[in-house]
């Protein structure tokens, strides 16, 4: 596991390369494949011997999908939850952003701040609801401001991260050719913190994801969180499944777009790869 | 001596500033809005004379400790395993991948309308938010062990379970490390989020009940206390992660 200088692990999600070799008595999609069937066919065995009619089952979730998402309601939570992700998201990365390459340049704002960041970061992010809920109602606000609070500060030590990691060469030539600060800040220290720029969207945008549901479930604001919410106190629960399955696909997606980035992108950085 | 003091001053000297900017703050804006550090630990005191704060601060740590450490005995052993047996990892691995990117609070409503409000479904909710850490960095570390280890112990005749025990268990318990950080820090949000919408009990409901009944102090001096907590399990988390991190190469 690759850790950062401050001990946030990087997320060792796409850590792993899985590369079919010839020393492997089977391929990998064979039991990929049944052991998807096998969990599949216990669960749905397991809900109809045990659990009421309305708990989610393969069968019926499978059989919901087409219905749910031609659903208004459901197009409108997924719309409302991915709009508050996306805009609490991006400040998040411009103020985080902005406040980690000064962390990472300037050691006194370093000094100042560093222990507030790590400690709020440490912090259990849900436990601000109550204080946000106060503060900005139950309102659409409360969720973005706590869509920020979960991304920022994984942004920010990322950020800060990179901006340590400059190489001194570059800076100093800059500095050779009387590049003033800010003009360094921007053309130098950002794009070569971008790669670490990624792993800390990475880490926030899943951040930011949970975020937002659970702050429509405590809050009550309209989105993908409190469909499930609805759906699952009104015992439907293969609807409210469907919202989950959509939840789980945008993380995972998201880690693969960040990801594919890189790759694409940044070809010369493997910072994923150096896990193994 | 000097020394010392030359090396914490820097970290006294920002709390000391933060904690001074939010008295001021506090002072010059509504109370039902911030309260200020002085008043914060003044409720704080209240709160902990009254009897209140003890008793809920037990229950949590009980919800807490019981999940996490059924987290832990169920992720090492069944990580292990997948390590140890290769099809089964082969075909388990994107599932498990998925179900740790996957955000476990959306489970929280299906598991409050099967299992209702007793300490089962609490429970349920840390676990499920420690395993996968635990789960994965375990899978992690035993599939790093070399693989003439294991030769030299079988063509000594070690049995599985000594092989297990000498071997495998202690080559991972750096990797498990790094499991049980991560699954501290994820183990106390599931805590919390399951005081908030599973029945409320513990730090999750004095915070709630000071939020409803409008007492910003009292949801200050709860944030403060929560937010203490979780700084010292990480601090925590990761002396005993270096502490094991020793032993590997």
């Amino acid at each position: 596991m690759t850790e950062s200088t401050i001990g946030i692990p990087v997320p060792a999600a796409a850590a792993r390369k899985i590369s079919p070799s010839a020393d492997r008595p089977f391929g990998t999609f064979m039991p990929r494949l049944l052991t998807g069937l096998g969990i599949l066919l216990l669960w749905e065995l397991v809900v109809r011997a045990f659990a009421p009619a309305y708990v989610a089952k393969p069968t019926t979730v499978i059989l919901a999908i087409p219905r749910v998402i031609i659903d208004p309601a459901f197009l409108t939570a997924t719309g409302q939850t991915l709009g508050a992700v996306a805009e609490g998201l991006a400040i998040a990365l411009v103020a985080g952003t902005a406040i980690g390459l000064l962390m990472g340049r300037s050691v006194m704002f370093e000094r100042a701040i560093r222990h507030y960041v790590n400690g709020f970061y440490a912090m259990p992010m849900i436990i601000v609801l109550p204080l946000f809920s106060l503060w900005f109602g139950y309102s659409g606000a409360a969720r973005i401001a706590t869509i920020i609070f979960a991304a920022i500060f994984s942004i920010i030590i990322n950020a800060a991260d990179g901006a340590r990691s400059v190489p001194r060469d570059y800076l100093e030539v800059a500095r050779a050719f009387r590049s003033d600060r800010l003009s360094m800040l921007v053309e130098i220290v950002l794009p070569s913190s971008v790669p670490y720029l990624l792993a800390g969207i990475r880490l926030a945008a899943g951040r930011a994801l949970i975020g937002a549901v659970v702050a429509e479930f405590f809050l009550s604001v309209g989105g993908l969180g409190y469909f499930i919410l609805y759906n699952s106190r009104t015992y439907h629960h293969d609807a409210a499944f469907v919202g989950v399955l959509l939840l789980a696909a945008f993380g995972v997606g998201f880690e693969l777009l960040v990801v594919g980035c890189t790759r694409r992108f940044l070809p010369w950085y493997r910072r994923d790869e150096k896990a193994d | 001596m000097q020394q010392t003091i030359r090396r914490h001053a820097p970290f006294w000297l920002s709390i000391f500033a933060g904690l001074a900017l939010w008295e001021i703050a506090g002072r010059n804006s509504s109370p039902a809005f911030l309260v200020p550090f002085s008043e914060t630990l003044v409720r704080l005191w209240q709160l902990i004379v009254g009897g209140d704060f003890i008793a809920q601060f037990l229950d949590s740590a009980t919800l807490f400790i019981t999940g996490f450490v059924i987290a832990l005995a169920g992720g090492v052993p069944l990580g292990l395993l997948l390590a140890r047996v290769r099809v089964l990892r082969v075909g388990v691995e994107p599932y498990l991948m998925t179900l740790y990117a996957t955000p476990m609070v959306a489970l929280i409503p299906f598991i409050l309308s099967l299992m209702g409000f007793g300490f089962a479904p609490k429970v349920l909710v840390v676990f499920l938010f420690a395993v996968f850490p635990v789960l994965y960095n375990t899978v992690e570390g035993a599939r790093s062990i070399k693989p003439e280890l294991i030769e030299v112990a079988k063509s000594y005749r070690s049995s599985e379970w000594s092989l297990w025990r000498e071997v495998m268990l202690p080559y991972t318990l750096p990797y498990i490390m790094t499991g049980v950080r991560q699954a501290i820090g994820r183990a106390l949000v599931g805590m919390v989020a399951a005081e908030f919408f599973l029945s409320s009990t513990g730090l999750g409901q004095l915070i709630m009940g000071a939020s409803q009944n409008f007492d910003t102090g009292g949801v200050f001096a709860s944030i403060l206390v929560i937010g203490l907590i979780g700084v010292g399990l990480m601090r925590l988390g990761l002396k005993i992660e270096n502490h094991f991190a020793r032993w590997r190469q």
